[in-house]
């Protein structure tokens, strides 16, 4: 037997150990901790894309469920987009007709922002954990051009951040799920989201966090990336880096077509 | 599983629903002899194309079927290049101007409403104008008076203008500013409302100019073909909205359609065409101004933000 296996062995008579009289001995330092993973860390947005399914998934390290049986674990899933400014219109009615009126415009705009937890956040935490660990439409610290922070949000301004917030949810981009995230078995855990075909792409961060009590005891990112890949790439970069040249190809494409279809048309 | 997915519009539409409607407006368009951009667009911008994209794709492929068609008249020597010309000097003026106030709009978020009401306005009253024009042709028919011909040679206000230039192929002396002046106008329609503006220049060329019928079509479908080409070109340049994927969709669905619609236009007659035609314009002009007066269920939409950018 190596050094190594009899090091493991030990390893679990311990923890069995460990698991049987439910008293931390060798695992007493040891704190729960969150490990996670996305189902695809890349995802490419093809001519055919119509949207993707991903599943994060994890398990929880350490988990001592014998000595805290009142207070379950809970498991939040935060996945968050490229951030960027956007402007909320609010259409009035001007001689009849609707016309968008007063606007705000606001910096630190997830394109994307999906929060799915094991049950409804304001029972897992209070408001103050949840904002200092950014999870939760509320927390989603996107402010008004030229402010420093969200201090000085009057309910006007508010108005605006809740439609856009509003908007991003009809639209699909913006998700909250407080039964999304399921435990399979004691401490593994997954949750289903389904990107939309409109999805922005960018970076993403996928953070993972355990709470117990109200407390969070564990946080894990993982990122995510969105691309467009082949030919929607090549369109949609040649559009934007060469847009000159883009145009210009663009007519060369219909001059083209009207002159084939002039001979097709012709042949009869 | 016909579902693609647009790179500049960035959504994901269905093949046959986008090729399906490039053959509708293709049909029209062959059948009637009209570019069919005045329908095209608002259904891109009813089946929820961004109205921006939807104005320079169609511009785009309008390109195309103004090639197609172009081609045919300059077969048969009805082109006056030089009419043609002057048309599109104006025309090329109206496109830069219009792409940058497309351009300014989109900033004030402005653009859709601006769209939406140049499409009320000019459907509105060209498709009333021809309503009426119709049914009169219509009532004329049934009572068996012929429809009176016009005298060539009859003199309007433009003939006491300057800088007066002879066309040849359209037998007319008269000043050159008008024809700037038309061009111009239809610049600017095709490049904020992604038309060819064919249902300005004819009657325009006809009524105001009196160029011969038979050089009139040919001679807007030449200027037609270089205008939509720059309005393309400056869209790309200026607002990156011009999604060719979807141009490509729309350019082989009309030209199927269009095909199609020529030889079913052969059997029917022409006022009821122009009726039919007249009611079609005037249900999108309807639909269009009916969403802007009824209150929204959502007042409020999000944007980009394009100051500051890049």
């Amino acid at each position: 037997m190596s050094a190594r296996r009899t090091l493991t062995t030990l390893k679990a008579i311990a923890l069995i150990w460990t698991a049987l009289t439910g008293s931390p001995a060798l695992a007493a330092s040891a704190v729960e901790l969150i490990e996670s993973d996305i189902s695809s860390r890349n995802i490419a947005i093809e001519s055919n894309f119509t949207g993707e399914r991903i599943v994060i998934f994890g398990t929880i390290k350490n988990a001592k469920h014998a000595e805290f049986q009142n207070s379950p674990y809970d498991i939040v899933v935060a996945i968050r987009g490229p951030e960027g400014p956007v402007v909320t219109r609010r259409k009035a009615r001007v001689a009849g007709i609707w016309i968008n009126r007063d606007s705000h415009t606001f910096a630190n705009v997830p394109g994307y922002y999906a929060v799915l937890s094991t049950r409804d956040l304001k029972t897992i935490a209070s408001p103050a954990v949840l904002t200092t660990n950014k999870i939760g439409f509320q927390s989603l610290d996107f402010i008004p051009f030229g402010m420093q922070d969200n201090s000085a949000l009057d309910a006007g301004i508010n108005t605006f951040r809740a439609a856009a917030i509003r908007i991003k949810q009809k639209d699909g981009l913006y998700l909250y799920d407080p039964k999304g995230v399921k435990f399979v078995g004691q401490n593994l855990f997954r949750a289903t989201v389904d990107l939309p075909a409109n999805v922005p792409v960018g970076a993403y961060a996928t953070d993972v966090y355990l709470l117990r009590d109200g407390k969070v005891l564990s946080r894990n990112r993982s990122n995510l990336t969105i691309n467009k890949q082949g030919f929607e790439r090549f369109v949609f970069s040649a559009a934007f880096d060469y847009p000159l040249l883009y145009g210009i190809i663009a007519v060369i494409i219909a001059v083209t077509a009207g002159l084939l279809a002039s001979a097709l048309s012709r042949r009869d | 599983m016909f579902d693609f997915y647009l790179p500049i519009a960035e959504m994901s539409v269905n093949l046959l629903v986008i090729l399906g409607m490039g053959g509708a407006v293709g049909f029209l368009s062959g059948m009637f002899g009209v570019g069919g951009g005045f329908l095209m667009t608002p259904l891109l911008i009813f089946s929820g194309i961004p109205p921006a994209v939807a104005v320079a794709t169609e511009a785009n492929q309008i390109v195309a079927s103004s090639v197609s068609g172009a081609l045919a008249q300059w077969r048969r020597g009805n082109v006056d290049i030089k009419m043609g010309t002057i048309l599109l000097l104006g025309g090329m003026a109206g496109a830069v101007i219009g792409v940058q106030f497309v351009k300014i709009l989109r900033e004030m978020g402005q653009v859709d409403l601006i769209i939406s009401l140049s499409y009320v306005t000019f459907l509105g009253i060209i498709g009333s104008l021809m309503l009426i024009e119709s049914l009169r042709a219509i009532r004329r028919a049934r009572a068996g008076n012929p429809i009176p011909a016009r005298r060539p040679g009859q003199h309007n206000w433009i003939h006491g203008l300057p800088f007066k230039m002879r066309f040849k192929r359209s037998k007319l002396y008269i000043s050159a500013i008008p024809p700037l002046i038309i061009g111009i106008f239809v610049g600017l329609l095709a490049a904020i409302m992604g038309v060819g503006g064919g249902f300005i220049m004819v009657p325009a060329m006809i009524y105001l100019l009196r160029v011969p019928t038979s050089v009139v079509v040919g001679t807007s479908l030449f200027q037609i073909i270089f205008v939509t080409a720059m309005v393309t070109i400056l869209h790309s340049a200026t607002n990156q909205t011009v999604d060719v994927l979807l141009a490509l969709v729309l350019m082989i669905g009309g030209v199927i359609g269009a095909q199609f619609g020529a030889r079913a236009g052969q059997k029917l007659k022409g006022e009821q065409l122009r009726a039919l035609l007249a009611l079609m314009v005037l249900g999108v002009s309807l639909r269009l101004a009916f969403d802007l007066v009824v209150q929204p269920d959502e007042l409020f939409s999000i944007g980009p933000v394009f100051r500051g950018e890049q």
